[in-house]
């Protein structure tokens, strides 16, 4: 196959659109370090224990006019509202309620949730049988991960361009604008690769998660064929 | 002359004026009319419906109502779909059949919801009522395929066997074989909850061939796609469709088999199911989509893009559920396709993941509020809101009669000025004058209780979690909401001040829950023996709560009003009050 045909640079529409690099290039390059940076993660973690602190100051009962000559809330209701505090520790998929009950979803719903999400933990199934791969993935400077069945795809090809499809939509492009992209992947070993070396079908069988990570422009490779 | 006038008709044809009234509610309000009215109408009456199985006793239902041919029963509290209410607290039908198998020889419909149903119930069931008819079991649990077993062999004139949502104990797919064949009454069949063992198939194809009247059908997950084709086949006559599994690898001869199947159903309006949707195949839906009024596709894990182009085929479409994958574009192809959309609700695909997943917002919400005129129904899952949002919501749909909005993180505030929602809330009842049913979220104070208080004159059942400052809030809803039915709280700040102020109030509602707020054992018992037509539970599984102190708050208070007094089938971790004014369990 031609590098053409493995061209898997997403780029967005600029004027300029140029060819994709080899792949070849980078593999090995260490994607280990690339990590969720979860700061938005983080953020909502922040403002949940800030809501929650602004309702334990708030908690102190203010004078009822209605009710005269009964006590204010004791200290034992305090004690009592704190420990029904809770916090999400988990920065990861949690698929356990930390607060029993919530959100109000029907137990067999949870169960269809969590079904789903079992399959993406069990990726790598084969296309045979016509069970679902879920794989993540997840574009740098997206704030969104998306979950993708990876059996809707049957090339590189069509999967990068559903993922363009996917990704401009919530895009600002001055943000964007002539920048360019590439597809990697985590396979079995738990490896961060350059999608695009192997057969389309190993592909799908080895995947566990996706990430497009956008190129620094300088750092383009001397080498290689075009 | 005029006194003699007014007895003048003969009972008969009373009664012949009273079977034009079916309306429980007319019913009612008719046997208040005066004492021949109550006589004439209670021997008249053919369906009773009981909000709450412990609010009268079975035997005071029969011996007010001696003819009564269909019964709806509810029996656990709302909160128990989230697992608030501990397994064993009640809700058992089996002393209802008891009673009933005596005195209602020929009843024909038992619908039941939230209820405990064993297999016993339903071999009673199946013993008893010679012309039985109708099964509904909603959200029940208890039973296996063994009673349905003993329903679908005993029931001679079985026409309507629904089990949505139940939890059954799926022992054995061939319960399905004990329809006898001389069974073609069968009008609807719902066994989508069934679990994912086998279901006898070939019984529910010689089963489905041979009811002509077949309108509803409703398959679970271990039917897969191949079989469809052949049951629509044979029941081209469906109304409401429910698939099974609809995944399989691509193959052209099964998808035009598939094709060909639903354009011979003509008369589907309704379609449900589609677990493990393979997208490639939704296509054969189309000839369909045109007459479709439902579409639940709120188990289908297929992206906005597939979502879009099936929605944009089904301008008629009145009722959509759909995960939130639908995304604010999905929404807003929604409300540009479908002007006719009564109700939506859209859940959310990974509850209680920490990282957002799907670009679903307020925004999508404001659209379909703005292209869907005749929305009167929400059920809404995301996970972030404003005041605006919901202002304008409320503007654009003065018609809400259902409003229940999920913001999935507790207390969440409005994401662009940081204030609470209570404006937000507060514009919905003020707008939505005939707002029956609201569920509130969101970081929320005192102030919205009292813009409900002032406006909700018309809401029947409120839900609240996470919300409020004080007694003042529950205070507000308690003495503003005229039509209150059923409250729900939990996790609020309320206690004892407002509740005891109130006492009188809880008589008019069906009932109130109340758990991990702040109201004290004292105060529980204090309600309790002020009001004697309340029954107080009080539910602990740690301790019994009069081993601490009276002012320590209670876990979880269930109040509702009774004729028939304290049940007698409370579990250990249930307290009440008795006559004797101590606490009983």
């Amino acid at each position: 196959m031609s590098d053409v045909e493995l061209q898997l640079c997403l780029a967005l529409p600029t004027p300029d659109i140029t060819k994709g690099f080899n792949s070849n290039n980078y593999h090995g390059l260490g994607f280990d370090h690339l990590k969720q940076t979860s700061c938005f993660g983080d953020r909502k973690k922040r403002d949940f224990e800030q809501a929650l602190g602004n309702f334990s100051d708030e908690c102190n009962a203010m004078p009822l006019l209605l009710w005269s000559g009964q006590p204010n809330e004791e200290d034992d209701n305090h004690k009592y509202r704190n420990k029904r505090t809770f916090t999400i520790d988990d920065m990861n998929d949690a698929e356990e309620d930390k607060v029993v009950g919530w959100p109000p979803i029907k137990s067999w719903r949870k169960r269809t949730c969590h079904h789903h999400h079992h399959h993406e933990r069990a990726a790598g199934n084969g296309n045979g049988n016509g069970r679902s791969i879920y794989v993540k993935v997840k574009m740098e400077g997206v704030a969104i991960a998306r979950k993708i069945d990876m059996r809707h795809y049957h090339s590189y090809q069509h999967l990068t361009n559903s993922l363009i499809s996917i990704f401009t939509k919530n895009k600002k492009c001055d943000e964007h604008y002539n920048a360019r992209y590439t597809l990697t992947y985590q396979d079995k070993e738990g490896d961060w690769l350059v999608a695009g070396d192997i057969p389309w079908n190993d592909f799908i069988t080895t995947v566990q998660r996706l990430k497009i990570l956008r190129l620094n422009l300088q750092t383009q490779p001397q080498t290689g064929p075009e | 002359m005029q006194k003699k006038m007014a007895y003048s008709f003969p009972d008969e044809v009373l009664e012949h004026v009273f079977s034009f009234i079916q309306s429980v509610k007319d019913r009612n309000a008719v046997s208040t009319v005066c004492k021949s009215w109550y006589e004439i109408e209670r021997w008249c009456r053919r369906k009773v419906f009981i909000g709450n199985c412990y609010a009268v006793s079975p035997r005071m239902v029969i011996n007010r109502f001696p003819e009564v041919r269909s019964i709806e029963l509810k029996g656990k509290p709302h909160f128990a779909d989230f697992n608030l209410v501990p397994d064993g607290w009640g809700g058992y039908v089996l002393p209802w059949i008891v009673e009933m198998a005596g005195a209602y020889p020929w009843l024909e419909e038992i619908r039941l919801k939230r209820m405990v149903v064993t297999d016993e119930s339903l071999e009673l069931i199946a013993k008893s009522f010679k012309n039985f008819k109708v099964l509904v079991l909603f959200s029940c649990e208890g039973f296996s395929t063994d009673g349905l077993a003993a329903i679908a062999s005993g029931c001679k004139s079985l026409r309507e066997l629904d089990l949505r949502e139940s939890e059954v104990d799926d022992l054995s797919g061939h319960w399905l074989t004990h329809f006898p064949e001389t069974c073609t009454s069968l009008v609807s069949l719902n066994i989508s909850c069934l679990g994912s063992d086998e279901v006898s198939f070939s019984a529910l194809e010689r089963l489905v061939g041979r009811c002509p009247n077949l309108r509803s059908l409703r398959l679970n997950r271990a039917v897969t796609l191949d079989k469809i084709a052949n049951i629509l086949r044979s029941a081209p006559q469906l109304v409401d469709f429910g698939t099974g599994n609809y995944a399989a690898e691509l193959r052209p001869d099964v998808l035009s088999n598939l094709v060909g199947a639903f354009s011979s159903c003509k008369e589907l309006k309704s379609l449900s199911g589609f677990w493990d949707v393979v997208p490639a195949y939704l296509p054969a839906l189309y000839s369909v989509c045109s007459r479709l009024t439902s579409l639940n596709l709120s188990y289908a894990t297929i992206q906005s893009p597939e979502i879009i182009k099936l929605v944009s085929h089904c301008p008629s479409l009145q009722h959509l559920l759909v995960l939130d994958y639908i995304e604010d574009s999905g929404l807003e192809a929604l409300a540009s396709s479908c002007k006719d959309l009564q109700e939506l609700r859209v859940f959310p695909s990974d509850p209680f993941g920490a990282e957002l997943n799907v670009s679903l917002t307020e925004q999508g919400l404001v659209a379909v509020s703005l292209g869907c005129p005749k929305l009167q129904s929400v059920l809404y899952f995301c996970r972030r809101m404003t005041n605006a949002a919901l202002v304008t919501i409320a503007q654009n749909c003065p018609n809400f009669t259902r409003f229940r909005l999920c913001i999935i993180e507790p207390k969440t505030a409005d994401y662009l000025t940081l204030e609470p929602l209570d404006v937000g809330f507060g514009a919905i009842v003020e707008h939505c004058k005939d707002l029956k049913r609201l569920s509130l979220s969101g970081l929320l104070t005192d102030r919205v209780f009292e813009y409900i208080g002032t406006y909700a004159k018309k809401l029947e059942m409120l839900s609240v979690a996470f919300a409020g400052d004080s007694d003042l809030g529950l205070h507000h809803v308690l003495s503003g909401c005229e039509s209150l039915r059923k409250l729900e709280i939990r996790d609020c700040p309320f206690g004892d001040k407002a509740l005891l102020a109130n006492a009188a109030k809880l008589e008019t509602m069906r009932s109130l829950w109340m758990s991990s707020c702040t109201v004290s054992f004292g105060a529980c018992k204090l309600l309790g023996q002020k009001m004697p037509r309340l029954n107080v539970e009080v539910i602990d599984e740690a301790d019994p709560p009069d081993s601490r102190p009276e002012s320590c708050p209670v876990d979880k208070l269930y109040v509702y009003r009774s004729v028939s007094g304290p049940r007698f089938d409370m579990p250990p971790f249930v307290w009440t009050m008795d006559e004797e004014r101590k606490i009983l369990h």
